[in-house]
């Protein structure tokens, strides 16, 4: 199917079913509500074919080009449909289990994930394993029949929502590094689980701590090889920082538009104003031609690796510069007012805060920057 | 605007720019070994694409070839050749460089080095809000020396006032902002290659300076500066080799303020890795770094797009969506 007249196709199709699809709250809604909201709009993209292009048909997809699902986000976030953060998960973990996991798995578990009927989450970061990924602990030990989970993780998104978990474990010796680690699809509603919500300081439960406490998981859903879940959650950054990032940057688009509109309206005409909207757009469109070039060559079918850390740190770049915008031009929003408006501001003002810290912090893009794509040779 | 070089022959192209730069350090003498080389053809056929190349090797071998002129007089729609130069604006300004008031013409902008050798230069001028493209004889605004901070780069400031009958009005044919979207991608190009060669002596210098029995590439410090350089090269690099599909004027100034962005700051990184050999005048980095504040004032600079670009979102009450994937 060509991009073009897909677009032109999904863009009439959503045209129609405006009022269906337009979020029935008003403002950002509440977390509940979002998500309900997410499911029905995932739903009906998938159910009038939209949604199943650009995935192999071995998960009841429709084929054709990654760069159509790129699509599919993007006119919903410009259009504010629904919110992108429970999407990303889809992107960022059904790819790298239709390449990993059990063929017969995937043909079963992925077609309600990609339908929206069900959420996932991704069990990667601990306590005291954050940026230091190869360092987790949280172990499993063979069992008949499967693994034995025990330990514990932090920060997982969204697993009060979530049916499944890709979970990385220590399947080798403690210090083995990211030589013994497994990655494995874990049932949330298994016995042995337990977890409690954290809050963020943008107020919400994005996240929470997690209890692995002997949990079975049934061989069959290991992902990838025994010991081999390094690769696996390597193969699975690339997606993070391509389509998804397609998605978000449409999202800045829109709330960048939205503050050009609203400064346009407030009647400042000033130097700073001008200045602050230039630079935030300039980011914005470095961020978006990368990105566009990565789009491409994935749907080229190329492999996508390290180079991808250079899209991260332009967008983290990107979302800061707007956000930074906002604050210092629409006066006083983000820290006093209190209509809707302004609140979805702040929120999103103090959601940017945290694009430098997940999916790799900035810091870590940069090392690798530093020692794959300029090839420095190895830190002191 | 057709683009029909294919890219082994760009490629091939690039090279033999390159080499022609490297070994004709003169102005005059660079500009006639690149029209040899087939420049003008090559901006003919593909304008984009061929100052593309043909910027990012003057970038990379620092030369001061006077291409801008041909890029201009190109885009207005005139024959191009070594006896035609170009006033361009003034520092950091995309407005035409001259006024007309009353009988006469008020020039405040830029000229290479071609000035001093061409018969004819180009003048674009304002009044009322319309610009008008004009002749004038070349002789008009030679003798003003090339000084500054980068001699070697031969762009020099020229300010006149040329009497109304020395003036030949022209019909125009391309428009002002077509030229200055023009030279606005091609002095991104050169930018970029400005960084990327100072990328590079930086990174080496890393890698083979030792302190502290180690070399200074290993701590993390540098090896951050160098990164922050590289990426600010790739995106701004991918704005504009956008610009060959879209020649939207927006973009152009996109282009041309990240590449002047990207190059700036590794400009700075890169003298702090450095350090005191970057600091002298022995080292060539300078004549990079030198040549890197003359090429951002040229058609708006990093400074000043910003606000260029935020007026004209602002006017329309909403952001464009450039990009399109
Ligand atoms: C909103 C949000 C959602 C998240 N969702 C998930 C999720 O769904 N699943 C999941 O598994 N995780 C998730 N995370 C966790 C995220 O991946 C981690 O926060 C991140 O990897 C950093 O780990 P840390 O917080 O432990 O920081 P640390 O690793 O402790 O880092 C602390 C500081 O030290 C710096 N640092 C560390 N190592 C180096 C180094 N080698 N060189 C230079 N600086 C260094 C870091 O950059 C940082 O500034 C989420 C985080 C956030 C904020």
């Amino acid at each position: 199917m060509d991009p073009e007249t897909f677009r032109r196709d999904l863009e009439a199709w959503l045209d129609a079913n405006d009022e269906e699809l337009s979020p029935p709250y008003e403002g950002a809604g509440s977390m509940d509500e979002q998500i309900a909201h997410y499911s029905l709009v995932k739903r009906a993209l998938y159910d009038s074919g939209f949604g199943r292009y650009g995935w192999p048909e071995s998960v009841n997809g429709l084929g054709g080009s990654p760069l159509l699902r790129a699509i599919v986000g993007e006119e919903i976030n410009l259009r504010g449909l629904a919110d992108p953060s429970p999407w990303t998960m889809i992107e960022v973990l059904a790819p790298t289990v239709i390449d990993f996991a059990r063929p017969e798995i995937a043909a079963r578990l992925v077609p309600p994930f990609i339908r929206g009927d069900e959420m996932w989450c991704q069990g990667f970061s601990e306590p005291d394993a954050g940026s230091d990924l190869a360092s987790i602990s949280c172990r499993a030990d063979k069992t008949d029949g499967g693994w034995a989970v025990s330990g514990q993780k932090i920060w997982t998104s969204f697993i009060q929502y979530a049916r499944r978990c890709v979970l990385l474990v220590r399947t080798g010796e403690p210090g083995s590094a990211h030589r013994g680690i497994t990655a494995l699809l874990v049932d949330v509603d298994s016995p042995g689980v337990s977890y409690s919500p954290i809050e963020t300081m943008h107020g919400r439960h994005d996240f929470a701590e997690v209890h692995y406490d002997e949990v079975f998981v049934p061989d069959e859903r290991l992902i990838g090889e025994e010991n081999g879940g390094w690769q696996v959650a390597m193969d699975i950054l690339p997606y993070e920082r391509s389509t998804t990032f397609w998605h978000r940057g449409a999202l800045l688009h829109r709330r960048f538009s939205d503050l050009v509109a609203q400064v346009a309206a407030s009647g400042d005409r000033s130097d700073t104003a001008a200045r602050a909207l230039g630079q935030a757009f300039q980011s914005l469109v470095a961020f978006r031609s990368r990105s566009r070039d990565t789009q491409h060559r994935l749907a080229g079918g190329q492999q996508l690796g390290v180079e991808t850390s250079i899209d991260k740190i332009l967008i983290t770049s990107a979302e800061l510069d707007l956000f930074k915008a906002v604050r210092d031009l629409l006066g006083g929003v983000v820290e006093f007012d209190d209509d809707l408006a302004a609140a979805m501001w702040r929120t999103d003002y103090l959601y940017s805060k945290a694009a430098p810290i997940y999916g790799g912090t900035a810091e870590i893009q940069r090392n690798i920057v530093a020692r794959r794509l300029l090839d420095l040779g190895p830190e002191s | 605007m057709s683009e029909l070089v294919e890219a082994a022959d760009l490629a091939l192209l690039a090279n033999g720019f390159e080499a022609a730069m490297a070994e004709a350090p003169d102005p005059g003498e660079a500009d006639q070994a690149l029209y040899d080389l087939g420049w003008a053809d090559l901006l003919d056929a593909a304008p984009t694409q061929g100052a593309a190349i043909a910027f990012s090797a003057l970038g990379k071998t620092n030369s001061a070839a006077s291409l801008l002129d041909d890029v201009v007089a190109h885009a207005l729609g005139m024959d191009i050749s070594l006896a035609l130069c170009v006033v361009f604006p003034a520092p950091h300004q995309t407005i035409p460089p001259a006024c007309r008031h009353g009988n006469a013409v008020v020039v405040d902008g830029l000229v290479s080095a071609r000035v001093e050798s061409a018969a004819t230069a180009v003048l674009a001028s304002e009044a009322e809000g319309s610009v008008g493209l004009a002749t004038i004889d070349a002789t008009l605004l030679q003798g003003s020396a090339a000084g500054g901070v980068d001699p070697g780069g031969a762009f020099r400031r020229v300010t006149a006032e040329i009497p109304a009958d020395a003036i030949s009005l022209m019909a125009n044919q391309g428009t002002w902002d077509s030229a200055v979207a023009a030279a606005q991608v091609a002095l991104a190009h050169q930018l970029l290659g400005e960084a990327r060669w100072m990328l590079a002596e930086a990174r080496q210098h890393a890698i083979d300076r030792v302190q502290f029995g180690r070399a200074v590439a290993s701590f993390q410090a540098i090896r951050h500066k160098l990164a922050e350089s590289l990426v600010l090269i790739e995106g701004a690099e991918s704005v504009a080799q956008g610009c060959l599909h879209d020649p939207d004027p927006l973009l152009a100034a996109l282009a041309k303020s990240l590449a002047g962005q990207a190059a700036l700051t590794t400009a700075t990184h890169a003298q702090q890795v450095l350090a005191g050999i970057g600091f002298t005048a022995e080292h060539q980095f300078h004549r990079w770094m030198k040549r890197t504040l003359v090429i951002d004032t040229l058609f708006g600079s990093a400074g000043s797009l910003p606000i260029e670009i935020g007026n004209k979102l602002l006017s329309q009450d909403s952001a464009p969506r450039l990009i399109q994937l």
